[in-house]
C-alpha cells in the first residue's frame, strides 16, 4: 500500500489546500464571531496536516507492493462503458424521456457491463425492466419521471 | 406506571392498520434489497428513503425502520448461504455461519439468527424504553457547548474504531465536514463553494452522496472484482434449531444483546463492534473454544443477538440527543429533517408518538421479521442464485430513479455518479465512507454548535473545558486521539481482528 497511500495522501493534500485557499475568499470572521469562512478553513488546515502525517506513516511503512494494479486489467473498459452509460443517462434523460433513456441505458448495460448476454435476452429484458419500472414509479407510486420531448 | 403508559402508547401507534402495514413492506422489502449481494443495510436504506416522503412521518420512519431491520437481517442470509457479509456487523456470522451452511445446516443457522434477533430485539426496547426518557430529561441541560463535545466525540469514536489507519478516517471525517459547509450558510446568509450552481446552493443532498458512496461504489467494485460465490443451501428442510441449538444458545443470546446494546449507545461504533465483542466473549467462554470457526451455533447465535441489540441501542442517541451514533442513523436524521421535524431531547415531549411509535415497530418489525422469514427463506435463497451480471443493471436503475425522484434534478443524479467513482476509489486505496457521511450529516450542527459557544464565551475555547459535562465529553475522545500514540497501550481493537 505504501505507494499507493503516498500518492493518495497527496491528492488529498492538494485538495485541502484547494479547500484553504477558497476559504479565505468567504469572510472568515473573528474568533469571537466566526464567519462562514471560519470552518471550512479549519478543516482545511486540518485535512493538510493529515495528509502530511498520512505521506510521513505510509513513507516508513513496509514497502511491500499488492500484486497487480489496483484496478482490474481485464474489466476497466466494462467499468468505462458503465461510467460513460450512467453519465450519458443523465445527460439524455429530460429530452428523450424516462421510458427511451432507460431501455437505451440498460440494453448498454447488459451488452457491455460486465458479461455479453445474448442481444434477444438484453433488448427484452430491457423492455420488461424499464415498462416494469415506469409502472410502479410512475403509475403507481406518482413520481415524477420526465417525460423528454416525445411526451412519454 | 410510566413505563406502562409509554408501552401502551408505542403498541396504539403500531398498532393502528396502516403503520403495521408500512412496517410490513418495510421489512419484507428490507430484506429483499438486504439480500441482494452488494447492498447492505446503508444503500437499502438510501435506496428506499425517496419512496417514504410521500408518507406521514410517523409510518414513514417506522417504514424505515422496518427497512433497517429487514436489510440486517438479509445480511445475515447472505453471510450464512454464500460467505458474503451483507455489511461489516454480519460479517463474524460468516465464520461459524457459513460453515454451518456447509454442513447442511443452514436451516438453524437461520433460524437462530432470527431468533436470537427477535430476542434481542425484544429485551433491547425494554432497555430503550427505561432509558431514553431519563437521558432526554438529562440531555435537556445540553447547551451549544456540550453539543459539540459530544458531536466531537462521536466522530472521534467512529475513527478509532475503523478498521483502518485512524488517520486515514480522521481525514475522510474532515472531508465530510468540509462537503457539508457548501451551499447558503445558515447563520450569514452567505454562499459557500457553490460558485453560482442553483443546486449547490442548498448544499450537497444526503441522498446522491450516500447512494454514490454506498451503492454506485459497490456495483463498480462488483463488476471489478466479478467474483463468483458458492451457494450452499442444497435443502433448507428444517429452520427450527433443535432442543440442543437452543440449549448452546440462549445464554449467548442474552450475553449478545447485554452487550450488544450498551456498545450500541455509544456513539461512533454500535453493532460492528458488538458482534465482534460478542464472538470473542462465546469463545472465550466456550468450554469447546476449538469448534468456534466451524460450525459453532453459539458464534451466529451471540453475534447476530449483539448486532441486533446494537443496532436498536444506536437509536437512543439520535432520539434523545439528535446525534446520529452511525451511518444509518445519519440517514435517518436525514429522513427526520426532511419531514420538517425537529430531533433533540424535546422529541419525546413534542412528537410522543413518533418516539414510542418507532420503539413500537421495533418490537413489532422483530416479530414480522421472524414470521416473515421462516417461510420466505427459500425465496431469498432464489434471489442469492440471480447472476450478477443481469442483476446490477437493474440496482444501478433503482439508484438513478431513486436520486431522480428526490427533487427530479438531474445534477443530483451526476453528483451520485461522481461519488460512486470517488467511493470506488477510496474502497481502492483503503479510505472509509462511514466517517466521511457522519461529518457530512453532523457538519451543520457541529458548526452551528462550534460558532454559538464562541458567540457566548466571546471567543474563548476554555468554554469547552470549564463545563462539567463538555469537560468530560472532549477529554475521553483527546484520551481517544491520542491513545494509539502512547506507548504501553495495547494496539486499538480493529474491525478485522478476531481476539
Amino acid at each position: 500500500m505504501k505507494k499507493y497511500d503516498q500518492t493518495s495522501s497527496l491528492v488529498w493534500l492538494g485538495f485541502a489546500l484547494l479547500i484553504c485557499v477558497e476559504s479565505f475568499r468567504l469572510p472568515l470572521g473573528s474568533i469571537h464571531d466566526p464567519g462562514p469562512g471560519f470552518l471550512p478553513l479549519l478543516v482545511g488546515v486540518l485535512l493538510a496536516g493529515l495528509s502530511v502525517i498520512c505521506f510521513l506513516q505510509a513513507r516508513k511503512g513496509p514497502s511491500a507492493e499488492p500484486k497487480g494494479s489496483w484496478y482490474s486489467t481485464e474489466r476497466w473498459k466494462n467499468l468505462v462503458w458503465v461510467l460513460l452509460a450512467l453519465l450519458a443517462y443523465a445527460v439524455v434523460l429530460d429530452y428523450l424521456g424516462f421510458l427511451i433513456s432507460t431501455f437505451l441505458l440498460l440494453i448498454v448495460l447488459f451488452r457491455f457491463g460486465m458479461e455479453p448476454q445474448r442481444w434477444a435476452w438484453a433488448i427484452g429484458g430491457s423492455v420488461i425492466a424499464s415498462l416494469s419500472c415506469y409502472a410502479v414509479f410512475e403509475l403507481w407510486l406518482r413520481t415524477q419521471l420526465p417525460k423528454g420531448i416525445l411526451g412519454f | 406506571m410510566e413505563f406502562f403508559s409509554n408501552l401502551h402508547l408505542a403498541f396504539s401507534v403500531i398498532l393502528q392498520p396502516d403503520n403495521l402495514l408500512f412496517c410490513f413492506i418495510g421489512c419484507l422489502i428490507g430484506t429483499l434489497i438486504g439480500v441482494l449481494p452488494g447492498l447492505g443495510p446503508v444503500a437499502t436504506i438510501s435506496l428506499l428513503l425517496p419512496s417514504t416522503f410521500h408518507i406521514n412521518p410517523v409510518s414513514a420512519i417506522i417504514m424505515l425502520g422496518g427497512i433497517y431491520y429487514g436489510a440486517m437481517y438479509g445480511g445475515s442470509i447472505t453471510s450464512i448461504l454464500v460467505n458474503i457479509p451483507g455489511e461489516a456487523a454480519s460479517v463474524v456470522t460468516c465464520l461459524d455461519g457459513y460453515q454451518m451452511a456447509r454442513q447442511g445446516r443452514a436451516g438453524p443457522a437461520l433460524g437462530i439468527s432470527a431468533f436470537g434477533s427477535f430476542i434481542a430485539g425484544t429485551l433491547a426496547t425494554v432497555l430503550i424504553m427505561l432509558i431514553a426518557p431519563p437521558l432526554a430529561r438529562v440531555a435537556l441541560e445540553f447547551g451549544p457547548p456540550e453539543y459539540f463535545s459530544l458531536m466531537f466525540l462521536g466522530l472521534t469514536v467512529l475513527t478509532y474504531l475503523a478498521s483502518g489507519s485512524m488517520v486515514k478516517a480522521l481525514m475522510m471525517a474532515c472531508v465530510g465536514i468540509f462537503l457539508g459547509t457548501i451551499g447558503t450558510d445558515n447563520i450569514s446568509g452567505i454562499e459557500r463553494f457553490t460558485y453560482r450552481s442553483y443546486t449547490l446552493m442548498d448544499g450537497i443532498g444526503l441522498i446522491p452522496v450516500i447512494m454514490g458512496l454506498f451503492g454506485i461504489s459497490e456495483v463498480l467494485l462488483n463488476i471489478d472484482a466479478a467474483s463468483r460465490q458458492e451457494i450452499y443451501p442444497t435443502r433448507l428442510s428444517h429452520l427450527l434449531p433443535t432442543l440442543r441449538d437452543w440449549k448452546d444458545s440462549i445464554l449467548p443470546i442474552i450475553r449478545g444483546t447485554l452487550i450488544g446494546f450498551f456498545l450500541g449507545i455509544l456513539p461512533g461504533g454500535g453493532a460492528v463492534i458488538a458482534s465482534f465483542a460478542s464472538y470473542a466473549v462465546e469463545k472465550k467462554v466456550s468450554k469447546h473454544p476449538e469448534r468456534f470457526g466451524s460450525g459453532a451455533i453459539e458464534g451466529v447465535a451471540g453475534p447476530e443477538s449483539a448486532n441486533n441489540a446494537a443496532s436498536q441501542g444506536a437509536f437512543i442517541p439520535l432520539l434523545t440527543l439528535g446525534i446520529p451514533a452511525n451511518v444509518v442513523m445519519a440517514i435517518l436524521l436525514g429522513a427526520l429533517l426532511i419531514h420538517n421535524i425537529k430531533v433533540g431531547p424535546l422529541l419525546i415531549k413534542d412528537n410522543p408518538n413518533l418516539f414510542w411509535g418507532v420503539l413500537g415497530s421495533m418490537y413489532v418489525g422483530n416479530a414480522m421479521l421472524l414470521i416473515l422469514n421462516v417461510p420466505l427463506i427459500g425465496i431469498w435463497v432464489r434471489i442469492l442464485k440471480i447472476p450478477y451480471p443481469i442483476l446490477f443493471p437493474l440496482i444501478l436503475l433503482f439508484c438513478l430513479i431513486g436520486v431522480y425522484s428526490v427533487n427530479n434534478n438531474i445534477y443530483e443524479v451526476i453528483i451520485m455518479i461522481l461519488f460512486g467513482v470517488v467511493g470506488y476509489l477510496m474502497k481502492k486505496f483503503a479510505y472509509e465512507g462511514a466517517p466521511l457521511i457522519l461529518a457530512f450529516v453532523l457538519s451543520p450542527l457541529l458548526e452551528n454548535a462550534l460558532r454559538q459557544s464562541l458567540i457566548m464565551s466571546g471567543g474563548d475555547f476554555s468554554i469547552f473545558f470549564t463545563r462539567p459535562i463538555s469537560l468530560f465529553l472532549i477529554a475521553v475522545a483527546i484520551f481517544l486521539l491520542v491513545s494509539p500514540l502512547l506507548p504501553g497501550i495495547k494496539r486499538r481493537p480493529k474491525g478485522g481482528d478476531l481476539a
